[in-house]
């Protein structure tokens, strides 16, 4: 009779599925690297929820799916999935992407645990400045290295802004950061020689960029955002799109007139959208009363209304936003850039623009600094309030 | 340093100190490629076996009537039209803007837009897929090289047809030079951007013996995987056709000047007919 419950879980344990529940250490096999990745799983309700993490820095995933031994976890912002079969302690499967080519397929792995805490050394903590050797030129980055609660992190800026939050790991003197949020895949791998670094960022399954940096002196590196885009000063700056109940708004509504507006071009897809979102939200919250208004024009993936504006009422409900969103396009730059004449030169998802009291561009700034480039990011909102502080002023 | 077959990479790991695929895991990785690719072109909404019709949008592009540039049953006058680089949609019921490398449901049938601003390229599919299911060549891990990359005799780029018929401005990223058939063959490498952020790949667009005869007639592309410490993998397993092969809705890309390699390769993607034959005097880029 002792040999009944033995029996008995040993039937329900061949029977019931493997539980996904835990933290997973987790790979992209890329064709020049491993970029790892966390995985979060634990019960909720009578199904599951998920984490994806680089570092300690996590974002929630929008499904996990179970099915026997097969496990889907969504990623809703960026319609991607991640398809995997549960074996014991480990998981085995791809991250899945369309593509217009052909799909857009990484193979993924995973075992039970968490990556290990491993710190930098001093000789790689800071600023470096780096240069991208391509095919028909070179392209400047700044690289920012600093020890975190889980080691090594840092990120990668461009002209544009930053590409988020990258955690890492360091052996020797050769160190791999990755950030993996379900829609860029990036790997940042190198060796420290002395004062030099050299090494490859992976875009992708196969893009490699080979790069060397040096020290940062503090002498500009990049090109300024206020360079990158110019807008038209000389007449009121125009635009007119639906909200996300289809009611058409424009500047020349009575909520803009004689105030100070910052419109915010932006894309849910984007993930330093997703880190400016809760900054833009903080300003809004401490200037209105003083006459500050925020518009977001959203540019998004699908081009079809009802999807779109699914997607941007969840981006709204995320970070709690209180002022209106629009509905302008499709997140290409060329179509965000026709629906908008009196910007030149766009190119950069977000791109803010501070509007005076008379409706006329002051200033345009290009990208995003995110919470993962320190500094830059503190300097860059002092600046932004600076700026708002200084046009609330004039009349 | 020449190329090697796959059965040659151990020596370049005690050489090169990288770990890049053994032939045979290789085949293991292009196995998972082949399959996800197979079930992409059978059931996508985009696939090119789906494709029914693509034209530059040019001056403006009707669409619906029987009369129109592009007749679609059950379809009402509509019109694509580009301005300022983004591509538009006038009907009935409105304009719409239509991403660019994205499938947007349009009744049953699907549109994308590709090719850069000013030279945008819409490709209308239908509901399905349609047409013969591809085949290939058993996976062989002979057809698997590794090698260096060799910097191009002149930098620059030049403008060519990706896989999927659109123009696309490639970067001359090199040559390798591989033994197949008892001869050093010098391919020409491209880099072709891809839609998605820092992206692009490393193409080869190469003519070979089996071409008419078990491949497609005007050739096939295959991808130059980097193994990082300046090596590459060249799998011809992963050779696959333009999708000029799947539809005639594509035109075909010109064979790449020099890219003719005389012996047959019988690995990857082959021809069963329908789609285009190669047009008689392709000229070469």
């Amino acid at each position: 009779m002792r040999c009944i419950p033995l029996l008995l879980a040993g039937l329900l344990g061949a029977i019931s599925p493997p539980t996904p529940a835990g933290e997973w250490k987790a790979v992209l096999d890329l064709a020049g690297g491993e970029l790892r990745f966390g995985l979060r799983m634990e019960r909720s309700g009578g199904g599951w929820r998920g984490e994806l993490c680089n570092g300690t820095r996590c974002d929630q995933l929008s499904a996990v799916r179970q099915q026997g031994d097969s496990l889907v976890l969504e990623i809703a912002d960026y319609a991607a999935t991640i398809g995997v079969v549960i074996r014991g302690d480990s998981l085995t499967g791809v991250y899945r992407n369309v593509g217009n080519r052909g799909p857009r397929v990484i193979p993924l792995r995973a075992s039970r645990g968490r990556w290990p805490s491993v710190r930098a050394p001093e000789s790689l903590v800071g600023r470096w400045d780096a240069t991208y050797l391509q095919d028909w030129g070179t392209s400047p980055r700044v690289f920012q290295f600093r020890n975190g609660p889980a080691g090594l992190e840092g990120t990668v800026i461009s002209n544009t802004g930053d590409y988020g939050h990258f955690a890492g790991q360091m052996a020797g003197d050769s160190f791999a950061l990755a950030h993996f949020d379900g829609s860029f895949v990036y790997l940042l791998t190198g060796v420290l020689r002395g004062d030099t670094l050299r090494g490859v960022f992976h875009a992708g399954l196969r893009t490699q960029t080979p790069w060397i940096a040096v020290r940062s002196t503090g002498a500009p590196h990049l090109k300024p955002p206020t360079e990158i885009t110019q807008a038209d000063t000389t007449a009121p700056f125009r635009f007119s799109f639906p909200d996300l109940d289809g009611k058409m708004v424009s500047e020349r509504d009575s909520r803009f007139r004689g105030k100070v507006v910052l419109v915010d071009i932006f894309g849910t897809w984007c993930p330093t959208c997703h880190d400016a979102a809760p900054e833009l939200v903080r300003l809004y919250r401490r200037y209105h009363g003083q006459g500050l208004e925020i518009v977001g024009l959203a540019y998004e993936v699908t081009g079809d209304p009802e999807v779109d504006r699914r997607q941007v009422r969840r981006y709204r409900a995320k970070f709690d936003i209180p002022f209106p969103l629009l509905l302008a396009g499709i997140n290409d730059t060329e179509a965000a850039a026709a629906t908008l004449p009196q910007l030149r030169g766009f190119t950069s998802f977000p791109t803010s623009i501070f509007l005076g009291r008379d409706g006329k561009v002051r200033r345009v700034h290009a990208g995003f600094y995110g919470p993962a480039t320190g500094a830059q990011h503190e300097r860059l909102l002092r600046d932004f309030e600076r700026e708002i502080e200084r046009l609330l002023l004039s009349r | 340093m020449s190329w090697a077959r796959g059965w040659c990479v151990a020596l370049v790991v005690v050489v090169y100190g990288v770990s890049p695929l053994s032939g045979q895991q290789a085949v293991a990785t292009a196995t998972r490629e082949r399959t996800e690719y197979v079930a992409w072109l059978t059931a996508a909404p985009n696939s090119p076996l789906a494709a029914i019709a693509q034209q530059p949008v040019g001056a403006g592009i009707r669409l619906g009537p029987a009369d129109s540039d592009v007749p679609l049953e059950g379809v009402g006058e509509h019109r694509a039209i580009e301005q300022g680089g983004a591509v538009s949609l006038e009907g009935p019921g409105g304009k719409r803007l239509l991403p660019r490398g994205r499938p947007v449901a349009f009744g049953r049938y699907t549109l994308s837009v590709g090719g850069p601003a000013g030279r945008s390229v819409l490709t209308v599919f239908g509901a399905s897929p349609s047409g013969k299911a591809p085949e290939h060549y058993p996976l062989d891990p002979r057809a698997v090289f590794v090698g260096p990359l060799a910097p191009p005799s002149r930098a620059g780029t030049v403008r060519v047809l990706a896989v999927d018929g659109v123009e696309v401005e490639a970067a001359e990223a090199g040559s390798v030079t591989v033994p197949i058939g008892g001869a050093s063959v010098r391919i020409i490498v491209r880099r072709i951007p891809t839609a998605a952020g820092e992206e692009s790949e490393l193409e080869i667009f190469f003519r070979d013996g089996t071409n008419g005869n078990g491949t497609y007639p005007a050739g096939r592309f295959v991808s130059l995987l980097p193994q990082g410490a300046g090596m590459y993998l060249l799998d011809f397993n992963r050779a696959r056709n333009p999708f000029c092969a799947y539809s005639s809705a594509y035109p075909c890309p010109a064979p790449w000047r020099g890219n003719t390699i005389a012996a047959p390769i019988r690995a990857g993607e082959r021809y069963l007919g329908g789609g285009l034959a190669a047009p008689a005097g392709l000229e070469a880029r």
